[in-house]
Formats: C-alpha cells, sequence, structure tokens
C-alpha cells in the first residue's frame, strides 16, 4: 500500500516536471504562468464582487460594517496575509507544493485583486480615519507592485542592452583601468592641470543620492568636469594634456554605462523600498482598524 | 650617518621584497617630478613636494616647498622636526612616508597607502550596485512604520479610552481614538464626535440600550407600546424563521457577542453627516410579513392583518366610523361594498359640488364677497389644521353659515342670528322675538294724515292689523315649529327629534371623525399639491353624507410603492415608501420621524398663499330680496 502510494505520488511528481520543463523551455513568465491561470481567477473575483455588490441592497447604505461589508473585509484581510507570505516562501527553497513562479503569479493577480475586494468594502465612504489609512496603504502597495510588475516586464531588456555582454564588476573594472591609465598620464602634468584629474580619480563611481540614482544625472560629474577643464586649457605638456583628456573622455563613456546600470537597476529595486515596509505599515494599520472595530463594537 | 630609501614591494604569492637604497646627501628632495631622489608618483605630490633634511643625522627637518603640505599626526604642515630616533609618520598625497631610526642611519620608508583612485576600492558588489547603500533598509523602514502605526493608531485609542474610563463627559478637543471614528455621526450627535465612550461604553461589547436611554429619557424610552405589551413568547413566535443566511448571520452575531434587538438594531449610526436615516422596512417586515399564521400555530390570537410591503403586501385600510345612527365607532373593512359611517349629518357632496344649479349659482352670486369661484371648491367649507396634517372638522358659523345663513333680525345694524347648536336657545329666541316685535305695520296706518272711521271694521285695515298684533306672539310655536321641520333652516342638515313628553325639540349629535386612520399616519400637507378629488375620488357623486370617502389602499398605490420600489400595477411617479413613511414604531403619538432631507418644504411660506378667514355672515333684509 505504502509502495503503491508513494509510486503514485513519484508519478505525479515525474508528469509535474515535465509540465515545468516545457514551461522553461517557452520561458513562460510569471504573468503568463499556466495560461493566465491567477489573472482568470482573479478577475472572476473581481467581476464576482462587483455583481454581488450591485445585486446585494445593504441598508441603510453600502458599509464595511454591514454583513456584506465584513464577508469582504476578512477576504482581503486574509489575502493581504498570505500576500504577504511570498516574503517567507522566496525565501524558502522547495520542491513540494507551489513553484515559486505559481506563487508570485498567484500573488501579482490576487493582490491587483484586492483594488476590487478593499475598495468596494469601504462601501466607498472614505474619510480620515485609521480605516481610510489601511485603504489607502493598501493602494500605495498595490500600485507600487504594479509599478514593479510593469518595470520587471519592460526594464531587463533595456539592462541587457546597456551591459552590452558585461558583468557588473567588469564595468567596474573599466572604469578602474581608466583610472589607473589617467593616473601614470597625467604625471608630467602641471599642478594646475593635475587638480582636476585628481578630483575625477577621487569621484566615487557610485556616488550620489537616490535622485542622482533614478535619473542618472550627474551635474557635478568630476570626470566630465576634468575633461572641460584640461580641454580648455592652455600651457606645457600639451600632448601629455591631450592624452589624459582622450582617456578622461573614455573613462566618461564607461561611467555612463555603469550609471545607466546603476539607473536601471535602481529602477527595478525602488519600488520594493515603498512595497516592503509599506506592507507592515499597511498590517499595522490594518491591526488597528480590526481591533478598534471590535474595541467599539 | 645618510638616507636610507627604503621600498617594498608585495609578490602576488604575497610575499614581501624589502629594497633599501642609501641616498646620499644631507638634504634630499621629494616629488613627484622623477628628477627628485623620492620619486612619488602620485598625483596629489607636487612635482618638488619637499625636501628631507638632517644637520645631525638624528633630527630630521621636513619641509614643504609650495602650496601643498604634508600631515603629521593628523595635522597638515609645512614645516616639520622630527626626531628620528622616536619615529614619526608623514602623509604625502595617498602616500606615507614613515622616518624611523636604524643603527647610524635615517630610514625613509615610502608606502602607497591609499587607492589609485576611488573606485579602486574594494566594493560588496551586492550593496553598491543595488539601492541597499543609498536608502535606509526595507527593514528599517517596515519596523519603523510599523510601530508607527501601532502608536498612533492603536495604542493612543486605547490610551484615550483607558484615560476617560468612568468620565461622564469628555472635555471638547482632540482625542487620539477619534481616528477611529468609521463615519460621519447623524445631525442629532454630532456633538458626541469627540466622545466615543458616550456610547461606546465598555470594550469589546456592542453598544447597548442603557447608552441611549442615559440621555433618551423621554421620548423612546421604551419599545412601542403595543409591542412591550405583548408576552415576549408571543414576539418570538411572529417572527419569521430565519432562512440559512439569516441563521448563518445571527450565528456570527452571537459568536461575536452582538445581541439582537438593540436599539442601534434600528437607529444605525456612523453612516454619514445629516439626519440619522429613517428605519428600513425589514425591520418590521421581519415580523410583520406572514405573522397571523405563525402567531395563530404558536396559539396567540392575530390582531393585526400580514404586511410585508406597501406596494405589494398591506392589508386594506379600517377606517373608524359608525355604522348606524348613534352607533359606537369601529373599524371598518374597505372594498368589501360600500361602507356608511353616520355622523348625524345631512349632506349631499354631490350637489354641493356640482357645477351648475342652485348651489352653484349662490357660490356665484358671492364671488367677490368670499373666495368662491363659479362652484363650491372642497376647500370652500373643508379647511386643515394648523399644522396642515388634518383637515379640521367643519364649523356650521364658519364653514356653512355663508349660505346657510341663521340671521333671522337686525336691530341697529347688528344681525341677530340663532343660536346654532342650542334647540332650547333657538325656541326660547323665537318666542322672545315673536313676542317683542310686531308685525309689519302696513303702509295705511303711517303718515299724519286723518283717516276715516270704520277701519276698525271686520276685514278693514286697523281690524286686520291689530288682530294680527294681539295674536303674534301665539305664531311663535308655528315659527318653532318650521325651523325644526322640514324646509326649516335646522331641518335641512340635522335630523330632528320631536318634542316629547318632558323634552322640547331635539338635534342628534354631530359627530365628525377627526382621523378616520388611527395606526397610521396621513399627512394632507404632504399632499397639497393633488387635487382632493384625486384621492376622495367617491366625492363628487356622494348623495348621503353617510357615505365614507375615505380613500383606499388603491388610491394611495397610485403613486405608493414599496420601499423597494416593488408595485402591483403600472405608477407614472412612484413614491418609495417605508413603513417608517405613515407608521410610528414607539407610539408616542407623534408624526412618524422622517430625515429633514425628506421632508417638504413649506409651500405656503413661499407662495404666500393666505389661509381663510372666518366667514362674515351678515344680515340680508327679508324685504330686499322679496322674502
Amino acid at each position: 500500500m505504502a509502495s503503491l502510494f508513494s509510486g503514485k505520488i513519484l508519478r505525479r511528481r515525474a508528469r509535474a516536471t515535465q509540465t515545468e520543463r516545457v514551461r522553461e523551455r517557452r520561458h513562460e513568465g510569471f504573468l503568463r504562468y499556466a495560461g493566465f491561470r491567477w489573472a482568470k481567477i482573479s478577475g472572476g473575483l473581481c467581476l464576482l464582487v462587483i455583481v454581488s455588490y450591485a445585486l446585494i441592497d445593504v441598508q441603510p447604505r453600502p458599509n464595511g460594517g454591514s454583513w456584506y461589508g465584513y464577508t469582504l473585509g476578512t477576504v482581503g484581510a486574509l489575502l493581504i496575509l498570505w500576500l504577504t507570505a511570498l516574503g517567507y516562501r522566496k525565501r524558502r527553497m522547495t520542491r513540494d507544493y507551489w513553484s515559486l513562479k505559481a506563487w508570485t503569479s498567484a500573488h501579482v493577480y490576487l493582490g491587483l485583486s484586492l483594488i476590487v475586494i478593499g475598495t468596494w468594502h469601504t462601501g466607498f465612504q472614505l474619510g480620515w480615519n485609521v480605516h481610510t489609512l489601511a485603504w489607502a496603504l493598501m493602494m500605495l502597495v498595490i500600485l507600487s507592485g504594479l509599478y514593479g510588475v510593469i518595470v520587471y516586464a519592460t526594464l531587463p531588456a533595456a539592462l541587457s542592452n546597456n551591459r552590452d555582454q558585461m558583468t557588473q564588476m567588469q564595468m567596474l573594472e573599466a572604469i578602474r583601468a581608466f583610472d589607473r591609465q589617467l593616473h601614470a598620464a597625467a604625471q608630467p602634468l602641471g599642478a594646475a592641470d593635475t587638480a582636476p584629474v585628481l578630483a575625477a580619480l577621487e569621484e566615487d563611481p557610485f556616488a550620489g543620492g537616490i535622485r542622482a540614482r533614478l535619473t542618472g544625472r550627474y551635474p557635478r560629474c568630476a570626470t566630465a568636469a576634468a575633461q572641460r577643464a584640461l580641454a580648455a586649457a592652455t600651457g606645457g605638456e600639451a600632448e601629455a594634456r591631450a592624452k589624459v583628456v582622450a582617456l578622461l573622455t573614455q573613462k566618461q563613456a564607461a561611467l555612463a554605462r555603469l550609471r545607466a546600470h546603476l539607473r536601471l537597476r535602481a529602477l527595478l529595486e525602488v519600488w520594493l523600498y515603498v512595497h516592503v515596509p509599506l506592507t507592515f505599515a499597511l498590517i499595522a494599520a490594518l491591526s488597528a482598524h480590526v481591533i478598534s472595530v471590535f474595541f467599539y463594537w | 650617518m645618510s638616507f636610507i630609501l627604503r621600498r617594498i614591494a608585495t609578490t602576488k604569492t604575497g610575499k614581501q621584497i624589502v629594497r633599501d637604497q642609501p641616498l646620499d646627501g644631507d638634504t634630499i628632495t621629494l616629488g613627484r617630478d622623477s628628477g627628485n631622489a623620492i620619486h612619488v608618483a602620485d598625483l596629489a605630490v607636487n612635482p618638488q613636494h619637499a625636501t628631507i633634511a638632517s644637520a645631525d643625522g638624528r633630527h630630521v627637518r621636513v619641509t614643504a616647498q609650495a602650496g601643498l603640505g604634508f600631515d603629521l599626526n593628523g595635522r597638515t604642515l609645512d614645516v616639520a622636526d622630527i626626531d628620528s630616533a622616536a619615529g614619526a609618520e608623514l602623509r604625502f598625497g595617498g602616500h606615507r612616508l614613515t622616518i624611523a631610526r636604524e643603527g647610524e642611519d635615517i630610514v625613509l620608508l615610502v608606502e602607497r597607502i591609499d587607492e589609485l583612485s576611488q573606485s579602486s576600492k574594494d566594493v560588496d558588489e551586492t550593496r553598491a550596485f543595488s539601492l541597499a547603500g543609498v536608502l535606509p533598509g526595507k527593514r528599517v523602514g517596515a519596523w519603523t512604520f510599523a510601530l508607527l502605526m501601532l502608536l498612533a493608531f492603536l495604542v493612543g485609542p486605547i490610551w484615550a479610552w483607558h484615560s476617560y474610563r468612568g468620565v461622564d463627559e469628555r472635555p471638547q478637543g482632540f482625542h487620539a481614538d477619534q481616528a477611529w471614528l468609521s463615519g460621519p455621526l447623524s445631525s442629532a450627535h454630532a456633538n458626541l464626535k469627540g466622545d466615543c465612550q458616550s456610547c461606546h461604553v465598555e470594550p469589546f461589547v456592542a453598544v447597548t440600550d442603557r447608552a441611549c436611554v442615559g440621555c433618551h429619557t423621554g421620548e423612546h424610552k421604551a419599545m412601542s407600546q403595543a409591542h412591550a405589551d405583548a408576552p415576549p413568547a408571543m414576539l418570538l413566535a411572529a417572527r419569521a424563521p430565519p432562512g440559512v443566511g439569516g441563521r448563518v448571520l445571527a450565528g456570527f452575531a452571537h459568536a461575536f457577542n452582538k445581541p439582537p434587538g438593540r436599539c442601534v438594531d434600528c437607529h444605525s449610526e456612523h453612516e454619514g453627516a445629516g439626519p440619522m436615516p429613517a428605519t428600513p422596512q425589514k425591520f418590521c417586515a421581519d415580523c410583520h410579513d406572514g405573522m397571523a399564521a405563525r402567531l395563530k400555530a404558536a396559539g396567540f390570537k392575530a390582531t393585526v392583518a400580514d404586511a410585508a410591503d406597501f406596494g405589494t403586501g398591506h392589508p386594506e385600510f379600517r377606517p373608524l366610523v359608525r355604522a348606524a345612527p348613534g352607533a359606537k365607532p369601529g373599524r371598518a373593512a374597505l372594498g368589501q361594498g360600500a361602507v356608511a359611517d353616520y355622523g348625524g349629518l345631512k349632506f349631499p357632496h354631490d350637489l354641493h359640488l356640482q357645477a351648475n344649479g342652485g348651489v352653484a349659482r349662490m357660490a356665484a352670486s358671492f364671488r367677490g364677497r368670499y373666495d368662491f369661484g363659479k362652484k363650491l371648491e372642497c376647500a370652500n367649507c373643508h379647511r386643515p389644521e394648523a399644522d396642515g396634517v388634518r383637515i379640521a372638522p367643519v364649523e356650521m358659523e364658519r364653514d356653512c353659515a355663508m349660505c346657510h345663513s341663521l340671521a333671522f333680525e337686525s336691530v341697529g345694524g347688528v344681525t341677530r342670528t340663532l343660536r346654532h347648536g342650542e334647540p332650547d336657545q333657538v325656541v326660547a329666541d323665537l318666542y322672545a322675538y315673536y313676542r317683542s316685535t310686531p308685525p309689519a305695520r302696513p303702509l295705511q296706518l303711517g303718515g299724519m294724515e286723518r283717516r276715516r272711521p270704520g277701519g276698525y271694521a271686520e276685514g278693514q285695515v286697523y281690524n286686520i292689523y291689530f288682530r294680527e298684533r294681539a295674536a303674534r306672539p301665539a305664531r311663535a310655536a308655528d315659527a318653532v315649529r318650521a325651523v325644526f321641520s322640514k324646509g326649516g333652516a335646522c331641518y335641512d342638515c340635522h335630523t330632528v327629534v320631536p318634542p316629547a313628553a318632558g323634552q322640547g325639540w331635539q338635534v342628534e349629535a354631530v359627530h365628525q371623525t377627526p382621523r378616520f386612520l388611527g395606526k397610521g399616519w396621513f399627512d394632507h400637507d404632504a399632499h397639497k399639491e393633488t387635487a382632493c378629488a384625486d384621492c376622495h375620488t367617491t366625492a363628487p357623486r356622494s348623495k348621503q353624507a353617510s357615505d365614507l370617502l375615505v380613500p383606499g389602499l388603491s388610491q394611495c398605490r397610485d403613486c405608493h410603492v414599496g420601499e423597494s420600489g416593488a408595485r402591483l400595477a403600472k405608477v407614472e411617479t412612484a413614491t418609495a415608501s417605508p413603513c417608517a413613511m405613515c407608521h410610528e414604531y414607539h407610539g408616542d403619538g407623534g408624526k412618524p420621524w422622517v430625515p429633514a432631507r425628506q421632508r417638504r418644504k413649506p409651500v405656503i411660506a413661499i407662495t404666500g398663499a393666505q389661509t381663510r378667514a372666518l366667514y362674515s355672515v351678515a344680515w340680508r333684509a327679508p324685504g330686499a330680496g322679496g322674502g
């Protein structure tokens, strides 16, 4: 009996692996996982909520405190907790149960369905209170997640184009190489010409705050400044200076590639800095919301 | 003594190779330029940066040439004297110059300590290329935000509740638990906005009736008298057995400690600013829909008919009528043939409302004097009460006497009328009148001219006049009889009882029912834009005063449909009508409560229409009209 049972499981697992392989070959991402299974489930859920909301006449007016409101609220709160569990699931390697891709697919589509479940739970009564705060946080989390899905779908191609088959460390290494060459080439220069080169060498390629990372604009770039200064400079050592200027131009190109890379990565990552902290803020606000309802029952 | 320049190179395997090179002279130079004794390939070092000199072979003087100095013990200096025996570390750009003494020699160790450039420094790839370096960590953000939320919106409100526990009334101002307000309070309770505890007394206990009657001490203190008098078993039997959904909801309500039957079941709060919404129909229909059968099955007597929805399931009205002359008022069932209501009056509505005929002509002749048109209208005789809700009982002097005059004499321009409602007084007045007034004096008896004798003879003018005069007091009895008999002033409208032993003329008492529908509330004022005859459809054809003209259910349903629009027939302009539009639950005699936005504006105030004053009754000389 036991062997029969385990044999069954093995066969099922083998079949599942087979399906998984086919999916891998087709490069099926989490968005179109299993033929948009979770998109359909989530869409159906939204439709069910919208239609039942229209059909059920809650007196005296639609309200989070009606039986229908409580139902939507309970579904929404449980969904929020389950969606948060993706953070736990992705850190746990497992062959069993759901693949992480399936889980992510469900996370994205069920998360989007929360827009309907949560908003319809409010009965469209919003105000300056903890209840609406929880709703607003939920919407921010969902919108940041939506942004994440969009950038995950669009930016990796740009990222790949920009890196041109280089690794991150290779990009950095290129800058280092130009720095070494610059250092050597600038030795003959006088003090006035050395200062901008030195500033260019001292420039941290990873410097700049979140604003520079997201925009990719570095208006006070020392390398660019040095290039401008030396190109405009006159005086002795013209040959050495021309070499330095050429090297600075090359370094600028390498820096630009690195900075474009950093920008794309920042755009890919920044939503998580909203999504994750606000999720926990949401769970705290949600707890306050639920407890407040029962406290002043 | 001499300077020794020491350089240390590190092989790939990590092995260090030390090379010493003696330098000649007492003074040696240091700089980026290759001509220097110590050549430092460092852009941060000037071509000729410094000189290092020793006079005694032990103390060393380091002098910076120009501009850039060097660092010693964290300070930037241009000149420094160093005891080589004690040693020192100097910094030139990214290089370190260590001065030490070995035997008789001063050893100068030059090493690059800084990276060539910033980018050459080691980086943690995962950190440097991600946003982790420029933004506070996600975990920090998560904890910070979550704690802030819990403090502001959970700990704060509970603290506010705790600190005012047992306090009757909170001071005005902000309290942290206002953040929990789930929606604006109704206008009546708006001042309780900051005082959640006035209703939510105990935590995790649903709002109790005690919180309501704490303020509502007078009116609405209890449930309806009719319901409160019923035994609890009867009330329970009346309730419709809940369906699956109802049982589930009841189960949840029980599990979450929300007992049924509280004031707040009907009077829901936090539903938005403005007046509290009217109680929905289902709170009545829960029991009254199909209640009679349930009560009967439980062994109780059902005294009211079933009602589910005004549009589809409402019993026919049962107005209060007197089924026979002099009978006690009782409830009649409409819709089962004609219903008679004997009030004691004679009044044919059809005659009075005719467009042609004597009444219309008389009314037309009064145009300009009274507010009559070409014919009589309902409003010419029926006046609403001051509040406009009901129609006041008809008063003879005010509503009838402009045509049905009781005037009988004019003394010095003052009209004397028979006393309405006091038959004995009428009789006495008529006797007095005939006793005190002579008959009309013939014209022949006037003037000062001399008359011929013989006027007293039988059939002559004196004879006729004085005989009449002598007999006049006796004529009073005839006049009294005439007034109370057919064709007389009283008889036209009243049922008259002739004198019997021991009593004089009697007029049957008149009863005008002020409110036919005692359990429902009908507001005439709310219907003033509708013509009377639209509802009182039988009035223009009614020949008897005993015809009951109260409209039935079907007339109401011409406009009024159920709360959710349910109806049996086609309705042009439908008015959704929940139970509370006509019925008052608490039974304290008032008008059913209606939210202000549903109340009608007082049209009178807008149009300036005047209500009718008393009709003034004037004496019309009988001679003028020939009678």
